[in-house]
This record gives structure tokens, C-alpha cells and sequence, in this order.
């Protein structure tokens, strides 16, 4: 491993430090019904790119301190499959704080983006 | 690249996750273990056709290998939680800033109320593990005995995580948030079986026969401590106020108290002062030791409910 590499590792790592729980919230605030991990974890891997695409396996802690800080809450139903499943849906402050987190996002990202205009591809 | 081989089973999956994590927390380690094997269960299900050791293969890329997870939940654990959670109150240097600063943890007051509420959850625990035993145990001669016993045991590990979320919301100590998911290819026979040699089951049962001793403990020291401190700091306050009038002639010792002419106590007014800041004294030290109780009880807690994981 060359040291380009370990400094985009840890880039992403920060990225996606704030940005998976952002990209959880409205998984969450789109879907009709309560999702348990594992199809939270396929429909981001269906649109991930970047650091969304990271291991699917940082998913699930990041869930359950969402629920910890109220933003979720979740129920258990048995499986067919593996273990009983835990199901997430988003809840009123979950949505409220989605609001806020969406509009510091947008200016993020266009305050980042007009820095980089200009930058070589 | 990884110096262990990529495993071809989920228990062994599973084991080596485990492996890597020794030395967790082993609360975090359970709702890993939990974790990946829904992940795990789940796609294969998807899958269906492909064997599982292709279905781990593939997974390895996705949900990443035991080693990468291991060092994922380590990883964010720290992170989210540093996000998340309520920021801890400002370290205070000053002797003096400890020994106060203790009325603005939220920790405090969550022990308190722990402390208060123990007496009931004592009492129902207690109700329901000398209940169920002699109960199921009484009737073993007859073969309803059997799954009596078992659903008793199923019973006490729904109850530990019920009181694993108590202790965790109102003491800070971290505890499973989910049931540990004992291995799916055993037949329910051997489950059961682990039921009874899961050392946790029998330490569980001995937490919950304790509470009750422990919890009217607790709530007659936070109960006596607090009105004691409390009182300690209404007389001089009623006094001073014309609420109360100071008469030294009733019998014994009324701090403050309603006597058939208005409220009085009993205290001189020279001592008045004293006790008013004995009072105050009095509620700091009550606050640092239902503190320190709920500190030491999550402690006990964590050491008796959490099952180290059977994969």
C-alpha cells in the first residue's frame, strides 16, 4: 500500500463520519415501511458511490446510535431467514433534524464545490 | 492479503469476527456478532442456490471480512458515540468544583431516579424468578414441568435486556442492545441444553433475586438522605422566612414539623445557620453517593447480564 492510498483511506474515513448518518436519516424518511439493516444496506449499495460505497458493515452501529439519539425507533420481528430482524423508521425529530442536517449539507457542498471549481480533473 | 483464511461457513464467519474483537467491549461484541449474522442470514436467503462459502465471498466485499468489521466497530463506536451523545460535563479541577459540580451531571440524577425505581423493579423481579422456579421446578415430576422451565429461562433472558436498557439509559453503562443470537444450524434440542449450561442464565437469575434486598436498600438511602438533607434545609429557611416559629419547648426533636399551632421547630436560632449549611453538605454528599452507587450497581449489572457470546 503506497501512501497516496492510506491518505485517501483516511479522507473517506472522515467523510463519511457525518455523511452515512445523513445518507441513513433519508433512506429512512423515504421508505413507505420500516427497513431492517440488511435492506438499508442494499439500497445504498445501489446508489453508492464514494464513501457511501464504503463496508456495509459500518452501517449498523451507525443505526443504532441514531435510535440512541431518538432520531429512529425500531421494533424486532422474527425472520424466516437468520435472526430476528430489527426494523428502523424514522421518527418526528429524526425528520426535523433530517431537515436541518439536509440544509447544512447543500451549503457544504456548494461552498466545497465553488472552492474546487476550477481544480485540474 | 489477510493472513486468515476467508471462512466458509456463517458460525465460523462468526467465530472469526469474534476473534478479532477480543478485548471489546463485551457488550459492543454482542451487537456485532448480532449484526453480522442478520447480514449474513439475509443474503444468503437473497442468494438462494449459491452454497455458503461463495455467498461469504462475496459478502466479503460488501460487508467486509471479520478482521475489516472488527475494525469498523471499533472504529465508529468511538466516533458516532463522541457525535451523538450528550456532551460529558466540563471536567471541573478544583476540589471544590467536584465536590459541586456533581448537581449538573445528568448521571446524578439518572442514578437517583435508578435508585427510586429499583424498589419496584426489585420487587417484580424478584416475584417472577422465585415464582417461575418453584413453580417449574415443583411441577418437573410432571412433564409440564419441562417446558415450563424452559419458557422460565427464556423469560429471565428477555428480562435481562429489559433491565440492560434501564441501566444503560439511566447509569451510562454500555449494555447489549440486542438478544445475542445463538448459532441457527443447532437443532432446538441443543439450544435449549445451552439454555441451561450458559453460566449467564444462572447469574442472571442470582442479579434478580438480589435486587430485591438491593433495591429497598437503595431506595431507603435515597429516600432517608434526601428528606433528611432536605429538611435540614427547610427549618432554618421557614424559620427565617416567619413560617415557622422557633419554640424550644417541644418535646424531642422536630426539625420542622406542624404541631396543632402553626408550623415550628424546635432548633435554636443560633443553630439555625449550621444547620442550614449542614443541610446543603448533607445533599451534596447524598447526590456524590447515589452517583457512586449507580456507577458500582452498572458495574454488578454488566458483570452478571451480559453473556459472553456462545457462536
Amino acid at each position: 500500500m503506497n501512501d497516496p492510498d492510506i491518505q485517501l483511506k483516511k479522507f473517506q474515513k472522515e467523510l463519511s463520519a457525518g455523511t452515512v448518518s445523513l445518507a441513513l436519516l433519508a433512506v429512512l424518511s423515504k421508505a413507505e415501511e420500516p427497513m431492517y439493516g440488511y435492506l438499508i444496506a442494499k439500497q445504498l449499495e445501489r446508489v453508492g458511490e464514494g464513501v457511501l460505497s464504503g463496508k456495509q458493515s459500518a452501517l449498523y452501529p451507525v443505526l443504532r446510535n441514531l435510535e440512541g439519539a431518538a432520531l429512529l425507533d425500531s421494533f424486532v420481528e422474527p425472520s424466516m431467514s437468520g435472526p430476528p430482524r430489527r426494523y428502523y423508521r424514522i421518527t418526528e425529530a429524526g425528520r426535523n433534524t433530517l431537515r436541518e442536517w439536509v440544509s447544512a449539507w447543500r451549503a457544504t457542498r456548494d461552498s466545497v464545490d465553488s472552492v474546487l471549481l476550477g481544480i485540474l480533473e | 492479503m489477510n493472513a486468515q483464511n476467508l471462512p466458509t461457513t456463517i458460525p465460523e464467519y462468526l467465530e472469526q469476527l469474534r476473534a478479532a474483537l477480543r478485548g471489546a467491549d463485551p457488550a459492543m461484541i454482542q451487537d456485532a456478532l448480532y449484526d453480522a449474522e442478520e447480514y449474513l442470514r439475509s443474503e444468503l436467503a437473497e442468494q438462494a442456490g449459491k452454497s455458503e462459502a461463495e455467498v461469504i465471498a462475496s459478502v466479503a466485499g460488501s460487508y467486509g471480512a471479520p478482521e475489516e468489521v472488527a475494525e469498523i466497530y471499533r472504529d465508529t463506536e468511538v466516533t458516532v458515540n463522541r457525535a451523538l451523545r450528550a456532551p460529558p460535563p466540563p471536567k471541573r479541577s478544583s476540589l471544590l468544583g467536584k465536590f459541586f459540580g456533581v448537581i449538573v451531571d445528568p448521571r446524578t440524577y439518572g442514578a437517583l431516579f435508578y435508585m427510586l425505581l429499583s424498589l419496584a423493579t426489585g420487587i417484580v423481579y424478584f416475584t417472577v424468578v422465585t415464582t417461575g422456579l418453584s413453580v417449574s421446578l415443583s411441577l418437573l415430576i410432571l412433564i409440564i414441568g419441562v417446558p415450563l422451565l424452559v419458557l422460565f429461562l427464556g423469560l429471565i433472558r428477555v428480562l435481562s435486556l429489559v433491565e440492560g436498557r434501564v441501566v444503560e439509559v439511566l447509569l451510562g453503562e454500555r449494555m447489549p442492545r440486542r438478544p445475542l443470537y445463538t448459532q441457527r444450524g443447532k437443532g432446538w434440542l441443543e439450544r435449549i441444553k445451552e439454555m441451561f449450561t450458559d453460566g449467564r442464565t444462572w447469574t442472571a437469575m442470582l442479579y434478580f433475586l438480589l435486587m430485591l434486598p438491593l433495591g429497598i436498600a437503595y431506595f431507603t438511602v435515597a429516600v432517608t438522605g434526601l428528606t433528611t438533607a432536605l429538611a435540614f434545609i427547610a427549618a432554618p429557611l421557614a424559620a427565617w422566612t416567619g413560617i415557622a416559629n422557633i419554640r424550644a419547648d417541644v418535646d424531642g426533636w422536630m426539625l420542622i414539623g406542624e404541631t396543632g399551632n402553626g408550623i415550628v421547630t424546635n432548633v435554636h436560632a443560633w443553630e439555625l445557620p449550621f444547620l442550614f449549611v449542614g443541610g446543603i453538605l448533607l445533599l451534596f454528599v447524598m447526590l456524590h453517593v447515589a452517583k457512586g452507587i449507580g456507577k458500582l450497581h452498572g458495574l454488578l449489572a454488566k458483570h452478571l447480564l451480559v453473556r459472553s457470546p456462545v457462536v
